[in-house]
């Protein structure tokens, strides 16, 4: 063996044993959470936490949907429907966008079609116009 | 022989620097340039800026669905680590759907919702701008899940070419190799009274909890020792804090979302007993035609290969694979090791239905 093979290094006898005794932490950990009683015992733990919160969320949103009401604010209700709505009409706008493309490309189809039937000459091939550029350029 | 002590001091330096660097800023993560094409309520659909001409590119646009509870920049964690950079160095016109976080005004969102609204409008556009009517879906975890249910619902008629599922959690039936389904069971869990105490949605760091649960001593204790071993390793200790930033940024869960996938999939495993209805309709896994290859992590503790394996004999499609890869849940696709295991192995099946 050499000289360095034979070498004493604590540090790695410690990160052996840490790792040893954290492998046979983990093993056990794992045991003791996957079983049925440790679920049990959190649920019954979970079940009253649950309630406390909800309960406190209640009484704040009720106090403070009576606050609003007196300041002429929306609650947080009718914010949260307002968002609700814009979404539906984000969805419906979306359907236009994509319907309003499907009707230019038909009609960009269609037109590229009539323009080589009669054979103009300057065809760009039925190529929409592009979008006007920031500086207002076609 | 033992350093010398300007040697020692230049050890401890690197050390410090680095330990300050973990414990008050967070990784640069998902980097790659990217540009917005499509919003939708929280959802943004992106496409990553080419790297190859387009003589070079695969002509089928891929596109990257990701897990609702947490962010898709696992997808592009660092340079030199990422999925999407590789995908695009490899020719591919990619799109990644981002999710967003839900707020209490979605709590109502459901399967219904990202199945039947979100992902079909957004693959409407990604086969506006690419010009392809026909394209390939990835996605990994919860992501999977949601681009089965869309395969088998919509993509037949969509022109969905192939689907590529990364651990995805679809088979609940040998719930005593699941931890989440124990953690879940009705007899302790009451998932209406956890909604209604939180607001409507499932909070981030609930998620987070249970998830590290799974392996408590592995996630509270063990990341750290493998970071204080490295300290003086400023390339492991990068990559550590790239990891760590993703992991500890979960985003809360839309409560119907939620509440569908611990009643309907964890206790009910209606998707695999052919009794699940996504807004009236009935999902049919035969229906899903699009070839599919299945990737099963098999060291994976949060969806076990028992979630997945069963899949394969309930499609409908004629060309179908299962591939098995070593690796947990997150390490098969971002591990040190993806990008010789499991990444080739996954474009060179996509490269093969992509034009």
């Amino acid at each position: 063996m050499s000289d360095a093979e034979k070498r004493f290094d604590p540090v790695k006898l410690l990160r052996d044993v840490r790792d040893g005794s954290m492998d046979a932490w983990a093993k056990l950990t794992l045991k003791l959470t996957s079983s049925h009683e440790y679920q049990r015992l959190q649920g019954v733990i979970m079940k009253p936490t649950f309630l406390a919160i909800a309960l406190w969320r209640k009484a704040t949103e009720s106090t403070m949907s009576g606050v609003l009401g007196n300041l002429n604010m929306p609650s947080r209700e009718e914010v949260l429907m307002i968002s609700q709505r814009l979404t539906n009409i984000e969805m419906a706008l979306d359907d236009l966008g994509a319907g309003l493309d499907q009707l230019r490309r038909g009609t960009n189809a269609s037109t590229r079609q009539q323009r080589s039937g009669t054979g103009r000459s300057g065809d760009n091939g039925g190529e929409a116009r592009p979008p006007l550029s920031a500086k207002g350029e076609a | 022989m033992a350093e010398s002590a300007p040697g020692m001091l230049e050890k401890f330096q690197t050390m410090f620097d680095n330990l300050v660097k973990v414990t008050t800023t967070k990784a640069p993560i998902g980097q790659t340039p990217k540009q917005a094409i499509w919003r939708l309520n929280k959802a943004t659909l992106y496409r990553y800026t080419p790297v190859r001409p387009d003589e070079e590119r695969h002509r089928t646009p891929l596109l990257l669905i990701f897990a609702l509870m947490n962010k898709s920049s696992i997808l592009d964690l660092r340079p030199g680590s990422s999925f999407v950079e590789y995908m695009l160095n490899k020719g591919y016109d990619l799109y990644l759907l981002d999710w967003g976080a839900p707020g209490p005004e979605d709590a109502h969102q459901d399967l219904g919702d990202y199945v039947l609204e979100y992902i079909p409008r957004a693959i409407r556009k990604m086969k506006q701008v690419s010009g392809s009517e026909t394209f390939n879906l990835l996605g990994w975890c919860i992501g999977a899940m949601l681009s089965t249910l869309y395969g088998s619902l919509r993509g037949q008629q969509e022109g969905l070419r192939s689907l590529i599922l990364l651990t995805a959690p679809l088979d609940f039936t040998d719930t005593d190799q699941i931890s989440l389904a124990r953690m879940t069971d009705e007899r302790y869990f009451d998932v209406e009274r956890l909604l209604s105490a939180f607001g409507g949605n499932m909070p981030a760091g609930m998620i987070d909890y249970g998830a590290k649960m799974l392996k408590p001593v592995e996630n509270f204790v063990g990341g750290y020792t493998r970071l204080f071993d490295n300290l003086d390793n400023t390339k492991v200790v990068d990559s550590w804090h790239a990891m760590n930033t993703w992991v500890n940024d979960p985003i809360p869960l839309a409560g119907g979302a939620y509440r569908q996938f611990i009643v309907d999939f964890y206790r009910g495993n209606k998707l695999m007993n052919g009794t699940l209805s996504i807004r009236g309709e009935k999902v049919d896994l035969r229906e899903l035609k699009a070839s599919v290859l299945n990737v099963i992590a098999m060291d994976d503790h949060i969806t076990p290969p028992c979630q997945s394996a069963r899949l394969m004999d309930k499609v409908g499609s004629a060309d179908k694979l299962e591939l098995k890869v070593a690796g947990g849940h997150i390490g098969v696709m971002a591990g040190s090791g993806a990008s010789k295991g499991t990444w080739p192995k996954v474009e060179s099946w996509i490269a093969a239905r992509s034009d």
